[in-house]
């Protein structure tokens, strides 16, 4: 089972935290200050870290990052933080964490993005020169898109949307998520424009409309099943 | 107005402090010129008397006393007696000096003197000198000064007159200059003290004579309008987060107390669950929205700025909502390839021109137009949106940049009344100007940086 250490100290929080958590799968710990922190996750192994950055007691979250980071805690650590600017995103990025949430988050975006740091740590790290889904398969080297066989034409947006999704196949990708890492902007409020670009996307995959691979997740994301 | 007040204006200190420094300079002045004068005047008598003196030498003695006793028929008022006397001061002939009687040898000879007479109850002062002759006789010949003595007076008296009419004067300026910065002071309190009770359109007196108290006063007055319009703006915003936020509130709660009722089944409760997530999703937003704005005008996210192309984030504003327009059948073109680098908040400024870019395509209509255009020229750089809708009416558009805003015939349309506050403020963060204008037909919205600095 995933282990997950929650390291939160507005009690409410944390617990609605774990609670999302441990429905969603993980075995989950939390720990109240930064020094607890530090103890349990140096104690135990946890494959992730939740880490808010204001921690009260000397010990900030990026002072229990940085000190992890030193003792060799390898596990994959995401901040939550109140502090939106890109700055502070890049100094909590660049103190060792692998992803920023803002709050207030939706649960289902802090779910599916350790769900992508966990499955990034758990990967095979050799380059992947294509990626497959059921029918689609998708040749990152020539930037080529098969569907059954058959070539599928796409605009260089709609085929890093497509990589987003097939790369996390399976699991759920908030509109943030995909905002991010396919337009490179981090806006907070995600609008509903990224469903029109999925749309054009879905039909381009799927023509005849038998077999939709993009399920839309209301409130929330996109997930990309293939049946094989 | 009190006294008191008016020794501690600053305008009656100057005034007074000047006073004093020009009438010592007045003062000086006067001195230098009486002492001058005098000396002067001094100067001359003598010499004249020592060139009258002159011609005696050359003459015996029965010519001198027969001229001497002729020069006091001529001069019987004494005004430049002339005497002779012997080696033990007896006058021999000459002109008769007395009271009191003029004793010759007290004085030395060859040295301009002054003595005193007294004629008719008053001093009369005489200017004399001695000449010592060659048959040990003494020779006096002195001037009446009382014409000499009045001019000097006359000196002085103009310099004590005209050093109290410039005191005089002085102090009525300073009085004069303290009385008016009392009242313009006791004017600017008043208004202040209105302002404090409350009266928030209060402003200033001012008189238009851009002297330092009116530019100060003008300043404040800018001042006090940024603070009205702030305060009316907060004001505004409570109302408004009051009634946005009443809104959903009361539909959640509608919505809830509908499923109490009625719900039969799981499903009807997980629907109304959903329903009200979504509900309290919205309200989220709106909050986050907010604070957002906050953020980007508190500047904080300038520490954040990086060197950025603004054409890039056009272009990828409008790839973004390229779908959208097709969907609605607008055209959505970019109007500019050029280059146009700035520091900035890549993502503020993108989620600016995208609020634009969703603003246009939400007015304007199937079959319509929208252009983004990125410049920079010597009138500045920046970006344009300009679309073929309905446009904005010229006594909205200050308004539309206000949180919560909604245009009266934009009240159905979906919407926070946000958008367009944190394009402002996104705008304020970068130094630009956000414009408003007619496209004809249509609205433009810009927004206008300085344009580079020439080197």
């Amino acid at each position: 089972m995933t282990r997950v250490l929650v390291v939160e100290d507005d009690r409410q929080t944390a617990e609605e935290i774990v609670a999302a958590l441990s429905d969603h799968g993980f075995a989950v710990d939390s720990a109240g200050t930064g020094r607890e922190g530090l103890l349990k996750a140096a104690a135990e192994s946890y494959d992730a870290i939740v880490l808010d950055r204001m921690l009260p007691g000397g010990l900030d979250g990026l002072g229990v990052l940085a000190t992890l980071r030193t003792a060799g805690v390898a596990a994959p650590v995401l901040i939550l933080s109140a502090l939106s600017g890109v700055d502070e995103r890049v100094r909590g990025l660049r103190a060792g964490g692998d992803d920023y949430l803002t709050k207030p988050f939706d649960f289902l975006e802090l779910t599916a993005r350790l769900d992508v740091l966990l499955r990034r740590r758990t990967a095979v790290p050799q380059r992947e020169t294509t990626l497959r889904a059921g029918r689609l398969e998708m040749d990152l080297l020539t930037h080529t898109v098969t569907l059954a066989g058959a070539p599928v034409e796409l605009l260089p947006r709609e085929f890093r949307l497509l990589e987003c999704l097939m790369r996390h196949a399976g699991q759920l990708v908030t509109r943030t998520m995909l905002f991010e890492e396919v337009w490179n902007y981090h806006y907070i409020e995600p609008t509903n424009v990224i469903d029109v670009h999925i749309g054009k996307l879905r039909r381009k995959i799927d023509p005849d409309g038998t077999q939709p691979m993009i399920q839309t997740v209301r409130g929330a994301g996109f997930i990309l099943r293939a049946p094989e | 107005m009190r006294l008191s007040d008016l020794r501690r204006t600053t305008s009656f200190r100057l005034a007074v402090l000047f006073l004093l420094l020009f009438g010592t300079a007045a003062i000086l002045l006067c001195g230098f010129l009486f002492m001058q004068t005098r000396n002067y005047l001094a100067h001359r008598t003598d010499d004249t008397l020592r060139v009258e003196l002159g011609p005696f030498d050359h003459m015996d003695a029965a010519q001198l006393r027969q001229l001497l006793t002729a020069h006091v028929a001529m001069d019987p008022h004494l005004q430049r007696p002339l005497a002779l006397f012997d080696v033990k001061g007896e006058r021999i002939c000459g002109s008769a000096l007395g009271p009191p009687q003029f004793q010759v040898l007290n004085h030395p000879a060859g040295q301009p003197f002054t003595f005193t007479l007294r004629r008719g109850g008053r001093t009369v002062y005489f200017r004399g000198l001695i000449r010592a002759l060659p048959d040990h006789e003494l020779l006096l010949i002195a001037e009446d000064m009382t014409g000499i003595r009045a001019f000097r007076s006359l000196i002085l008296q103009s310099c004590l007159w005209g050093g109290l009419a410039t005191i005089l004067l002085g102090l009525i300026g300073a009085v004069m200059a303290g009385a008016g910065a009392v009242r313009r002071i006791d004017g600017i309190t008043r208004a202040v003290q209105r302002i404090v009770r409350g009266d928030l359109a209060g402003r200033l007196p001012t008189h238009g004579d851009s002297g330092d108290l009116d530019r100060l006063a003008q300043e404040i007055n800018f001042m006090l309008g940024e603070i009205e319009r702030l305060m009316l703006e907060v004001k505004g915003v409570c109302d408004n987060v009051a009634h946005d936020l009443r809104t959903p509130l009361t539909r959640l709660l509608a919505g809830l107390e509908r499923v109490r009722r009625r719900a039969g089944s799981v499903d009807d409760y997980e629907a109304a669950v959903d329903e009200a997530m979504q509900e309290i999703r919205g309200l989220l937003k709106t909050f986050a929205a907010m604070l957002r704005i906050a953020e980007v005008e508190s500047g904080a996210r300038r520490a954040g700025f990086a060197a950025l192309d603004l054409t890039q984030i056009s272009a990828d504003v409008v790839e973004f909502y390229e779908p959208i327009a097709e969907q609605k059948n607008v055209a959505l073109t970019r109007l500019c390839d050029d280059a146009v680098p700035m520091l900035g908040d890549p993502s503020l400024l993108f989620e600016a021109i995208s609020n634009l870019v969703d603003n246009a395509l939400k007015f304007t209509p199937p079959g319509g137009r929208i252009g983004v255009r990125v410049f920079a020229g010597d009138g500045g750089r920046g970006i344009e949106v300009s679309d073929t809708g309905p446009g904005i009416p010229p006594d909205q558009r200050e308004a539309v940049l206000r949180r919560f805003y909604r245009a009266e015939q934009s009240r159905h349309t979906p919407g926070s009344g946000l958008g367009l506050a944190l394009v402002s403020g996104v705008a304020g963060l970068h130094d630009m100007m956000v414009r408003i204008s007619d496209a004809n037909p249509g609205c433009r919205i810009a927004l206008v940086g300085q344009a580079y600095q020439r080197d």
